[in-house]
């Protein structure tokens, strides 16, 4: 199978700083996203150590099978999902670790979330409220659950949907990295088709964007780079309000190669 | 008043009087006396008295009710019997408890067993726990939560298989070698199906290269399992249930 992905971000048209950072590493299968929060630099700080962190614990785990996991060993998933979630642990800690020493206190925060693709076997932690999609023929499903104030309500019958679009709340995260010493990390494992689209973002491309518009984005290019592009001119078309940052993957290009185009130019 | 102990090996697992209600005996919840064992039927055999003899019913079970060895249909219980129900024995006695303030006294005797009343698994585990409420004291009848395993029972199709434990938070139903739900055949596809374990322990079943139906419905999304689902899919029919 061969991989292939696009990525971007972008500050957006309001903002002045990039808080959001990503992390594609294709010959690991690893991609990785944060979204930073806390004023001045500490957001761009802390998403830049939550992804440097996964990646790097990650690397160091395929390097060493022996080092030790982080958090409690989840039952019922693979070895790589477990140092998946071992490496949130990690980033965790570093987030929260700078906090202490650099922020003076002052709040500094990161949402992350990461897939590791083996075989047909994707590996997925998620905590805040960045969002990871699967897109299967042309049905888009979102894996993660927000770690947001509005999304508890809204799952709790406490709130719709319309409300919580449109409420003030939107920014209030229940989860993320940093706060804590410790962090709850959702983890889950999903199967992967190798006609699949899975799509990483921040919320400020899902604050722009209807999941609709999202699945017709990635329905209409075949390109990777060009989806995660596109998807990133609508967000800043439909107003641009956050740091945008999309990672499309695709466990199998839909590029055609040459033998692909003849076969094509066969049946047409 | 009779008293029916039910042991396992050399320990015991329950008591239960014998009083104008009958007392059930099977795997299934309902049952005031519950033997998990995949030996033991649904509603197995039952317990009653009849004009003050104590009876014994086997219910057609598949492998049978012995009592002190002789596979029964149908029989009076006399104190020191022993009935085999799969890997467990019932052992009959007279209830000399005093603290039972209806024996002997003529009074009408009250319905010991209460239906759901407690259960019994023979698992290490569940032993260990009932050694430990005896060694502390108290009585053997609270039984921790019932544990519940979330299987999948095969009612049609070719699978490898006749039931799966869902495990793992990820259970692939298909030809693939990830597959937990082995699919036969030359035309199965590789990943059919896919059953999701979220965080709050619910199962989810969603589309991969077929959409499977439950309960006779294609779903249009990831679909939340109840007990008794079932769910159809590249020709097999697959039920969802907790086992005890």
């Amino acid at each position: 199978m061969q991989l292939e992905y696009g990525a971007q971000s972008d500050t957006g048209c309001v903002r002045e700083t990039n808080e959001d950072s990503y992390r594609a590493v294709p010959e690991m299968k690893l991609f990785v996203l944060s979204d930073g929060m806390g004023g001045l630099e500490c957001g761009e700080v802390a998403s830049r150590i939550a992804t440097d962190t996964v990646v790097e614990h990650c690397r160091k785990a395929d390097a060493n099978g022996s080092l030790p996991l982080l958090g409690e060993p989840l039952e019922g998933v693979s070895a790589l999902t477990n140092r998946l979630a071992s490496a949130v642990h990690a980033a965790n800690r570093a987030v929260h670790s700078t906090a202490q020493e650099t922020a003076a206190g002052r709040p500094m925060g990161a949402t992350v979330v990461a897939v590791r693709l083996s075989g047909e076997r994707m590996s997925l932690v998620n905590v805040g409220d960045s969002r990871v999609y699967c897109l299967r023929g042309d049905d888009l499903q979102q894996l993660t659950r927000d770690h947001s104030f509005v999304a508890e309500q809204v799952r709790s019958g406490q709130m719709t949907h319309e409300q919580a679009g449109s409420s003030q709340l939107q920014n209030v995260l229940v989860r993320a990295l940093g706060i804590d010493p410790t962090v709850e990390i959702d983890v889950s494992e999903e199967l992967l088709l190798p006609s699949d689209t899975v799509l990483l973002c921040s919320d400020g491309l899902t604050r722009e964007l209807s999941d609709a518009e999202i699945r017709a984005v990635l329905l209409d290019h075949e390109d990777a780079q060009e989806a995660a592009n596109r998807l990133i001119d609508l967000a800043k078309q439909a107003g641009g309000g956050d740091n945008i940052t999309a990672i499309v993957v695709r466990p199998q290009a839909k590029t055609l190669t040459a033998w692909g185009r003849i076969g094509k130019w066969f049946r047409s | 008043m009779p008293k029916l102990v039910l042991k396992f090996g050399n320990s015991v697992l329950r008591e239960v009087t014998v009083g104008q209600n009958e007392v059930s005996i099977g795997r299934s919840p309902e049952n005031a006396i519950v033997i998990d064992n995949p030996a033991v039927s649904h509603i197995h055999a039952r317990v009653f008295n009849e004009e003050g003899r104590l009876m014994l019913e086997d219910f057609g079970s598949l492998n049978g009710t012995f009592v002190n060895g002789q596979r029964v249909k149908m029989v009076t219980l006399k104190a020191g019997d022993s009935v085999g129900i799969g890997k467990h024995t019932i052992v009959v006695s007279e209830s000399r408890d005093l603290d039972d303030p209806f024996s002997g006294n003529g009074k009408p005797a009250v319905a010991a067993p209460k239906l759901n009343e407690t259960v019994m698994l023979d698992t290490k585990e569940r032993r260990k726990f009932l050694e430990k409420v005896r060694a502390t004291g108290e009585s053997a009848q609270v039984a921790p939560a019932r544990l519940k395993v979330p299987t999948l029972v095969v009612r049609r199709g070719r699978t490898d298989q006749a039931e799966y434990t869902l495990n793992d938070k990820l259970t692939v139903i298909g030809r693939s070698a990830m597959a937990t739900v082995k699919l036969k055949g030359w035309f199965a596809p590789k990943a059919a199906a896919q059953i999701n374990r979220r965080d709050d322990q619910s199962y989810y079943i969603g589309a991969a290269d077929r959409v499977p139906s439950v309960n006779g419905q294609p779903i249009a999304q990831p679909t939340k399992l109840a007990p008794g689902d079932i769910i159809d899919v590249a020709g097999v029919h697959l039920e969802f249930m907790y086992r005890d």
